[in-house]
């Protein structure tokens, strides 16, 4: 295998890797920058993901001087990241040099910065986009047709672990949430009957007893029945003075 | 399951929760109807403890969900805890006997065969689907992979529902379910001030109290919340 083809076959199984391990969204992305500017003799390489408002923020850069532009296209909306992220499609600037009209600010500031030709490629699973790859070269023309390919393969990659990265997190999330509600409801109803018996009041006595309490200390319902059911606040600290 | 069935499957699943349908209910009728099994019930678990059922498609099904929340074990408890599935082909003469005091009753009430699938979120553990055959007999592969699907859906379904619930706060579909158990839990609260014991313990001593006087436990829990009874 060619050296350059086994360094592709790495980036991808050095991506799904990271998928599975301790994922990091920025570490994964700066792996993915750093790669390209190999794999395809980029100058330059850097990614932006969209927010939950759907604006564009700089992830990761493969240098410095990629990170002033992008910094720039995000500043003024204006470079091949945000028209590629807008439209979900491929952008492709041969020579920048001619690109002043298309991108006033980022055209000449990328060719003062040595700049001369730029591609986004979208972050894209079917409908959804979220974000943009960001490739610029010192020369004139065109990526060849491998090198297209091979650089959506990555950011399609890159795009699935993305989202499945997010899916997991909410459903975590939601998880963790479904518990707490359900534990909490079983453990207002244990308290309940501790300070009945305790305080020889009704349920209902008892449950205004709790919320009286929670709501004069503005603490949880919750919490408070957790401290009374765990003994970690006396039911007297309940009765009314 | 083919794909076209189980799109079917998913939009009516979807419907249901638009239209305010008993989610529950519904899953469990599904269930039935997918996996030509004699009943399904579905319970939701947290920190170890059966939190009630959520639905059950028949009578018999609703004494299995029974026996395992008074008895604390079962299919399902086990099911949820393995994060596996759990098969009992033949529940009047088990291989193994693995639920002494669940099995007697349950084959009383009808069950020939019970079978628990783990309810799952990742790697988060929500509680169990419990399917039953009125005769002794094995799951098909087919409905093994049926079920499974299920099991998913019934999870996906759980999580969308809660995804829409107030922060702090159970969905409202799904705390319809939940509610009947309450006086068991107010009535652990008592007995563990009384005996000065954990409330774990003391959900124990009344489950203890209700297999050994051979009474449903939320009978048992009303004697104690009405101060009828009180346990030594």
């Amino acid at each position: 295998m060619a050296q350059r083809e086994a360094l592709l076959v790495d980036t991808f199984v050095t991506l799904a890797d990271t998928m599975v391990s301790d994922f990091d969204v920025v570490d994964f992305l700066s792996l993915l920058s750093d790669r390209c500017v190999e794999l395809f003799a980029a100058g330059a390489a850097g990614l932006m993901l969209a927010d939950s408002e759907g604006h564009l923020q700089l992830t990761a850069s493969s240098s410095h001087q990629m990170r002033l532009l992008e910094l720039l296209e995000l500043q003024d909306d204006d470079g091949p990241c945000p028209d590629a992220y807008r439209s979900g499609a491929r952008v492709v600037c041969l020579d920048l040099r001619d690109a002043a009209e298309r991108w006033p600010t980022f055209a000449p500031a990328a060719v003062t910065a040595g700049f001369r030709s730029a591609y986004a490629l979208p972050l894209r699973l079917r409908d959804e986009v979220i974000g943009a790859l960001n490739l610029i070269n010192t020369t004139v023309g065109p990526l060849s047709g491998d090198d297209l390919v091979a650089a959506q393969a990555l950011a399609d990659v890159a795009t699935i672990g993305i989202l499945q990265n997010r899916a997991t997190r909410e459903s975590q999330v939601l998880t963790g949430q479904l518990e707490y509600a359900l534990t909490s409801r079983v453990v207002i109803e244990q308290a309940k009957g501790v300070v009945a018996h305790t305080l020889d009041v009704t349920m209902d006595g008892a449950f205004d007893r709790l919320r009286r309490y929670s709501r004069n200390r503005n603490e949880r319902l919750a919490d408070v029945a957790q401290a009374i059911v765990t003994k970690t606040l006396p039911v007297d600290a309940l009765i009314l003075r | 399951m083919d794909a076209t069935r189980l799109a079917a499957l998913l939009r009516s699943v979807d419907d249901d929760r638009r239209n305010g349908a008993d989610v529950g209910e519904r899953l469990c009728a599904t269930c039935v109807e997918v996996l030509g099994v004699a009943g399904a019930g579905i319970m939701l678990m947290s920190e170890g403890e059966h939190r009630g059922t959520l639905g059950v498609s028949n009578a018999v099904i609703s004494v299995v969900e029974e026996l395992q929340f008074t008895l604390g074990e079962g299919p399902c408890i086990d099911a949820y805890n393995t994060t596996l599935p759990v098969f009992e082909p033949d529940l009047g003469e088990p291989a193994v006997n693995r639920w002494p005091a669940f099995s007697g009753p349950a084959v009383d009430a009808g069950v020939g065969a019970v079978f628990g699938f783990p309810l799952r979120a990742g790697t988060a553990n929500l509680g169990a689907l419990d399917l039953y055959l009125a005769d002794p007999a094995d799951l098909l592969p087919r409905q093994v992979d049926d079920a499974t699907v299920m099991a998913e859906v019934i999870s996906a379904t759980v999580l969308s529902l809660q995804a829409d619930a107030a922060p702090g706060t159970l969905a409202p579909e799904l705390r319809a379910g939940l509610g009947h158990r309450a006086g068991v839990h107010q009535a652990s609260g008592m007995v563990s001030a009384q005996l000065d014991i954990d409330v774990a313990d003391a959900l124990t001593r009344i489950r203890a109290h209700a297999y050994t006087t051979n009474r449903p436990i939320n009978d048992v829990a009303r004697d104690i919340v009405a101060r009828r009874l009180r346990l030594a």
